[in-house]
């Protein structure tokens, strides 16, 4: 099916996420790192916020702070800048440079740069990379993809090829996409090992994001991937990527190193389930341990307990690309009728599902989805779900209306019992609503 | 004439504020001369930008709609993130972004501004339309103010261009860049109904909260009329008659004091800075609005209820007084807050050792010394990490400052208050000081901080002599 696009000349309340948050949360996942952002203040400081509101955790992020002179004479000394305190005050093990849409439209050439100071300062033993990720292109999954690309393209350079690779077999580097939840990233990890394979996930916000008591507070990132396993993970004998936004940094990996990659464009449902277990099942030779072969009788259960809670009713949606087809698929799962499916840009993903699919923001969700029963969407879609009167079920990113959002499960068989649990209570709340607002007080 | 004594010593309210003393670093649409804001340091700044800034004081103005001109994350990650409330209308939290392209930034993006602009105002028919301009479309040389005017002329609304675009800036210059557009675009563009009566513009309170409506109460109850809130859950038409008013009061927002100045050089309205956090500056607020407005009757009236409003007040904070006594705070807020807040807390018994003075202009600095001890300490700097030390230096037992330390402070396991524009709590007024004081004692007394203090039971026993 084709994408469309409503024609109107802005866009009004966007759910577009721009893709350097996507960057900044993608190096939340590796350990005692820094992302830096080439930019103005405000750059740096609303992914901040955003992302200190949804995960309820402090955020590291630095900026190198432009402001309009230093973009019209030389913007780099403010990076050099930022570099050499950042440097010399946090001794970080990974720096990650994010170029914004400012010191793409005025042309900077910090990559060159970098790597003349790299070069100058004889950095060894970290790894610092930069990455172009400009506000008017893609979103934050793109961000967050093209961050993880840029990362391997590293690590690559560094190590990958320093003679011949001694493959591991029994280890997986596993690239959970943007869309996933610490919890998720964490069930996942569960899953892949519980069929005995050691799993590296790259980046694992799983450790970082999902609340901890560790060791207080660092202007770096606490918990995540480390740097010596992500080095390891070069030598995994298999890559799997969750999300088709995460298949080009898998493809990088086999490109450069020969590394096999299977990817999981879903994760959440029975099939997606079904098809990542059977998947382990048969690369592994072990038989699926039982507790998932119980999820998966608990699944079954309660989506019969709930189909006649999902009878009639109907949903709109409005997520980023790849998580917009995860949630399409397990929304089908149930029996729902899917009112409109709306996107922040197009990706092949999305271009090649069997439904309609809208770019668009939650204004052409409110239009487009009109007399749906349940409203699935960022916390920004509140007002427009009440709007139209449907039931509001928050997902993606930002959450900021319910606590503990960064913990749920979508994914596995547990994954998609909770969720479907949760839309059905919210479905059937609504109802008990209105009900109680058809009563006459005399 | 003394009321009853709420605060430990007896020291004076804030010291009034004489118009002269500001002359000579005057701020707002002229430039300030003493110094100008620092440049921030990169690699270690921290807060907003100017685009920021200028949203926060613009977006309070709930009927209007606020198009931000840019690629969409200036929009897309900022709109719903401030704590500002609305009585009525809510245009002003719908995001409303021009969403550039790449072909746009190539070939210009007026185009696409303009259809914009008669789009907002064909469907939602606002009274105005706030135009903000981004890093990008500042860089690129977009003529906004161009095509705010001729859109105007073509649609019959205030189209209104906000330049302050990110990279100018902190935080404190979008406020009195948005000072300017009003000044420039607003004030004085339309006029009071005959029979309104004329009393004070609220400069520089946003509604945090609610605050605005505690404070209007207040002032309602003293029978002092609000003129123009600007900008705290306005409507657009009563800033047009700000020039109307008989007092400016500047709410804790140094930033719009060039407005208040401009507007008395220009209308001759007197002004005043105050606050309204503790109540003794809430009295004293109250009082120099009956003083300003020159109405002796008005002044009887502020006097007996403040009287009445404290002694209520010191009756209701008994039991939490007798909690907070002696306990120890850190506060790390920005400008005017940092020494307003710390009369507030001196009301309730609680210390300031230590206090952020990042954003605070040499006035402030004299004020929060005029307001605690000689052993507090001076925080310029160095963002969390210089906070924490601080309060483990001074055995804080709470730490007070905005959302971004929020969980800086829960990592550390110390209890915070939220003080700033994210916060959920109004803490003006003499209502607001008791529902601070409460916000305090379930903080201080949560179980959590002696249940998350001790560890496993397995991690007792495994390392018995550790210690």
């Amino acid at each position: 099916m084709t994408v469309n696009r409503r024609k109107k000349p802005a866009s009004v309340n966007p759910m577009k996420i721009g893709q350097s948050l996507g960057a900044v949360l993608a190096l939340q996942g590796c350990y005692r790192a820094m992302p830096l952002i080439h930019g103005s203040q405000g750059c740096s400081a609303f992914p901040k916020a955003l992302l200190t509101r949804h995960f309820r955790e402090p955020i590291a992020v630095q900026t190198s702070a432009l402001q309009e002179m230093d973009v019209i004479f030389d913007a780099n000394r403010n990076l050099e800048e930022a570099l050499n305190l950042v440097l010399s005050k946090h001794r970080p093990d990974i720096i990650g440079i994010i170029g914004t849409e400012l010191t793409d439209v005025a042309g900077v050439d910090y990559q060159n740069m970098l790597k003349t100071y790299k070069r100058e300062r004889n950095m060894r033993g970290g790894l610092a990379f930069s990455v172009v990720l400009p506000d008017f292109r893609g979103s934050l999954e793109s961000g967050f993809s093209s961050t993880v690309e840029a990362m391997i393209d590293e690590m690559i350079q560094q190590v990958g090829h320093r003679g011949s690779r001694s493959v591991n077999t029994r280890q997986i580097t596993l690239l959970p996409g943007s869309f996933l939840t610490p919890a998720d990233v964490m069930e996942l990890k569960e899953i892949i090992s519980s069929f005995g394979f050691e799993v590296i996930a790259l980046p694992d916000i799983s450790t970082s994001l999902s609340g901890h008591l560790l060791t207080g507070f660092s202007p770096l990132t606490r918990g995540g991937v480390p740097l010596d396993s992500m080095l390891q993970s070069l030598q995994s004998g298999l890559t799997i990527a969750i999300g088709g936004s995460m298949e080009r940094p898998a493809r990088r990996l086999h490109n450069a190193l020969g590394t096999p990659y299977k990817v999981f464009e879903g994760a959440m449902g029975l099939k997606a389930s079904d098809e990542l277990l059977h998947f382990l099942h048969q690369i592994s030779g072990e038989p699926v341990p039982l507790r998932y072969c119980w999820q998966r009788e608990n699944l079954l259960d309660s989506m019969l307990d709930a189909h006649f809670q999902f009878a009639g009713m109907s949903a709109l949606t409005a997520l980023e690309p790849d998580h917009l087809y995860s949630v399409s698929g397990w929304l089908e799962e149930l029996g729902v009728e899917q009112k409109a499916l709306i996107t922040s840009y197009e990706t092949p993903l999305v271009a090649g599902m069997e439904r309609e699919v809208w770019v668009g923001d939650l204004d052409d969700a409110e239009v487009l989805g009109k007399g749906a029963d349940l409203w699935i969407s960022n916390s920004h879609g509140i007002a427009g779900a009440q709007r139209i009167g449907a039931a509001f079920m928050p997902a993606g990113f930002p959450v900021w209306n319910e606590l503990g959002a960064y913990m749920s499960v979508s994914v596995g068989y547990r994954g998609a019992m909770e969720w479907s649990n949760k839309a059905g209570n919210l479905l059937m709340q609504r109802e008990a609503g209105h009900r109680e607002s058809s009563v006459r007080h005399r | 004439m003394k009321h009853s004594i709420l605060s430990e010593g007896d020291e004076e309210p804030m010291d009034p504020v004489r118009k002269d003393e500001f002359d000579s670093e005057a701020c707002g649409s002229i430039a300030p001369k003493a110094k100008p804001c620092p440049r921030p340091k990169p690699g270690e700044a921290a807060g907003g930008c100017s685009f920021d800034g200028a949203q926060i004081t613009l977006l309070p103005i709930m009927d209007a709609a606020h198009l931000v001109h840019g690629p969409i994350a200036c929009a897309g990650n900022s709109w719903e993130s401030r704590g500002t409330l609305s009585s009525g209308p809510c245009l002003s939290q719908y995001g409303f972004a021009t969403d550039l392209t790449d072909s746009d930034i190539i070939f210009g993006g007026e185009k696409k501004l303009k259809e914009s602009i008669d789009y907002i105002a064909e469907r939602f028919a606002p009274p105005a339309i706030f135009v903000y301009s981004t890093c990008v479309t500042a860089l690129i040389g977009e003529d906004m103010d161009a095509v705010c005017k001729t859109a105007a002329e073509r649609i019959g609304i205030p189209v209104i261009p906000v330049n302050s675009p990110g990279f100018v800036g902190s935080k404190n210059l979008g406020n009195r860049l948005a000072g300017d557009a009003l000044l420039q675009y607003v004030i004085g563009t339309g006029e009071p109904e005959p029979l309104t009566p004329l009393g004070v513009n609220l400069i520089g309170e946003y509604n945090i909260a609610g605050e605005m409506w505690d404070i209007e109460k207040l002032m309602n109850s003293a029978g002092i009329t609000v003129t123009s809130r600007i900008t705290g859950d306005a409507r657009y038409k009563e800033i047009t008659w700000a020039h109307r008013a008989k007092v400016n009061m500047v709410v804790c927002s140094r930033a719009l004091l060039g407005l208040a100045k401009e507007m008395e050089s220009r209308y001759g309205i007197p002004y005043f800075e105050g606050s309204f956090y503790g109540a003794k500056e809430t009295t004293y607020s109250l009082r120099q609005m009956a003083f300003l407005m020159n109405d002796r009757e008005m002044e009887r009236r502020v006097d007996r209820l403040t009287e009445r409003e404290e002694a209520r007040l010191s009756q209701d904070l008994r039991p939490y007084r007798k909690l907070l006594k002696g306990k120890r705070a850190v506060l790390y807020t920005g400008g005017v807050k940092s020494w307003s807040v710390i009369s507030a807390l001196k009301e309730l018994g609680v210390q300031v050792v230590g206090v952020g003075t990042n954003k605070s202009t040499e006035d402030d600095v004299r004020r929060i010394a005029d307001r605690v001890g000689d052993d507090t300490e001076y925080i310029p700097e160095g963002g969390a990490s210089r906070i924490i030390k601080t309060v483990r230096e001074r055995k804080a037992d709470i730490m007070i400052a905005g959302g971004r330390n929020m969980y800086v402070a829960m990592k550390e396991q110390i209890p915070f208050i939220d003080i700033n524009q994210e916060r959920h709590k109004a803490y003006a007024g003499y209502e607001g000081l008791l529902r601070l004081a409460k916000e305090l004692t379930y903080s201080l007394a949560n179980p959590i901080w002696k249940l998350a203090a001790s560890p496993a039971p397995w991690d007792k026993e495994a390392h018995p002599y550790d210690r």
